[in-house]
């Protein structure tokens, strides 16, 4: 994979961000579909944050927070046409189309007003947990690239993890990416390789990785143990496809494998 | 339809049982069940749920192959998987359907098979078995497990089985695994055709030396609320059951 961190660019950095949360939706739409109905196995939010926090969904979905599956299914804000290479079985490849929706665009936008974002997040959180109070408990999935401009995320982020449904509590993973060549931690279980104060507090408002999530994380050759936390420092490109991979893999929704093992990477 | 491979030497006894998953229809269940006692062919298949369409498959595979007088070798079964395949995917053709939906359909749909050919016109009847993925057959006599294919103990279940795809291109992958094998039958012998979660449950009775015949003893509705409270009570996964009992009884001569 080509980096598209090189040159330190925002922009390069926010089309690869958009491109996989692109791509994470598809694969809970797919994940969801069932025949010709898609089933709200899920519930929805991207918010970005820059100078100020927003609902990242574009098109027909850009006035809501909360958004069932199904609807994003039904919503996207444009739908791209291409090809894809499959292997036909035997030692050959066949093309055949696929389709891009995408339902997000790219935004770089200066500040990281972490505490801010956070605080809508539980916002959101407390508005839903109200009317939802049973079942698997919501997934935060915070992917952020460089320390937060508006004060110590740790209270808010507490907060968050306090939230719950009679499940269990809110699960909140934190990605950290850079584009400097410092060495990357991922799924820590303990603070000792963490290089400063931001990187163990985001360390200390990250949730350990239930079960069904270090299966998934082994299934993608990501090392995990008992103990890890969703949490990823000075992550690369490819820490980024892994960390959406795992957050959105509950028990039982992973695709058989028969889906990915014969389809060709990207 | 085919010779009647039953002759006057031999009874069947058939039963069976389907359920779907907890809190679901019926119409949602995707284990399906073939019977055809003239063609003395049984099957059950298993639609792989997050696959496109998984009951409609499931169905072609069960209901055709029982009604079918071939498929019961590796060629002639690849050919008719091949013609059913075609067929099913000729249909979503018809179909205008949103992009997810056409998404899933490329990737065609997914079952597990079991099928099973009994031959009761000789003396010494026989069976002929076809299989591939999770959904298997347990040939059992005086309460003792003789044979299981093509899984054949209780821990051997996971959730990626390989299974018959209704597009060529995946079929080819999963097709080295086809399990074929045959024996023969004797008086009092017991068939089971079962899917996953009922299969497990089986398999596991016999490794634990408790083999339970709750259809010998009581009716099919009975049976199938045995089989629910098995599963409420977490002894069975919560999944679809499908169980097709036969039993093969030498007539008496009067």
């Amino acid at each position: 994979m080509s980096d598209p961190f090189s040159g330190d660019s925002a922009h390069k950095k926010a089309e690869f961000v958009a491109e996989v949360v692109n791509h994470t939706l598809h694969d809970l739409v797919i994940r969801c579909t069932k025949t010709e109905e898609v089933r709200n196995y899920y519930h929805v939010a991207v918010l970005g944050y820059g100078r100020q926090v927003w609902s990242a969904f574009a098109g027909p979905l850009a006035s809501r927070e909360i958004v069932p599956i199904a609807d994003v299914a039904d919503h996207p804000l444009q739908i791209k046409s291409s090809y894809k290479r499959v292997s036909d079985g035997a030692s050959g490849w066949v093309e055949i189309p696929v389709r891009f929706p995408v339902w997000i665009h790219p935004a770089a936008d200066g500040k990281t007003p972490m505490c801010g974002a956070l605080a809508r997040v539980k916002q959101l959180l407390e508005r839903w947990l109200a009317e939802h109070p049973r079942g698997f408990p919501p997934t935060v999935l915070h992917l952020t690239d460089g320390e937060s401009s508006d004060g110590e995320p740790f209270d808010i982020g507490q907060e968050i993890m306090s939230l719950g449904t009679d499940n269990g509590q809110v699960l909140l993973f934190n990605c950290h990416i850079s584009s400097r060549r410092a060495p990357k931690v991922e799924y820590p279980t303990d603070e000792s390789l963490l290089p400063d104060g931001f990187a163990r507090t985001l360390f200390r408002i990250s949730s350990p990785l239930p079960s069904g999530f270090l299966a998934a994380a082994a299934q993608l050759g990501v090392h995990t143990v008992d103990g890890s936390k969703g949490f990823v420092f000075n992550g690369d490109p490819s820490s980024i496809v892994q960390f959406y991979e795992i957050g959105t893999s509950l028990t039982g929704m992973t695709p058989y494998r028969w889906m990915d093992e014969i389809t060709e990477p990207e | 339809m085919s010779s009647v491979k039953q002759s006057a030497g031999w009874e069947l006894r058939t039963q069976q049982v389907l359920l779907p998953k907890s809190g679901f229809e019926s119409s949602e269940c995707e284990d399906v069940i073939g019977i055809d006692e003239q063609n003395c062919r049984f099957a059950v298949a298993d639609g792989a749920t997050e696959a496109f369409d998984a009951r409609t498959w499931a169905q072609r595979l069960a209901e055709n192959w029982v009604r079918s007088d071939s498929a019961l070798t590796t060629e002639t079964f690849h050919e008719w998987v091949a013609n059913e395949g075609a067929a099913l995917h000729s249909a979503w053709n018809q179909l205008t359907l949103p992009w997810y939906a056409e998404e899933k359909a490329q990737k065609g749909s997914f079952a597990a098979f079991v099928g099973v050919e009994l031959d009761l016109r000789s003396e010494s009847p026989s069976w002929k078995a076809i299989a591939l993925g999770d959904a298997c057959l347990l040939h059992c006599r005086h309460g003792a497990l003789l044979k299981s294919l093509p899984l054949s103990n209780s821990a051997s279940f996971n959730s990626a089985p390989m299974l018959v795809a209704s597009d060529p291109v995946f079929y080819k992958t999963s097709a080295d695994s086809l399990v074929i094998d045959s024996g023969r039958c004797q008086n009092n012998d017991l068939f089971f055709l079962v899917s996953d979660a009922a299969a497990a449950w089986y398999l596991e009775r016999f490794e634990q030396n408790d083999f339970l015949d709750i259809l010998r003893d009581n009716d099919e509705p009975d049976a199938a609320k045995f089989f629910e409270n098995e599963r409420s009570a977490g002894r069975i996964r919560d999944d679809d059951i499908a169980v097709i009992r036969l039993e093969i009884q030498q007539r008496s001569i009067s």
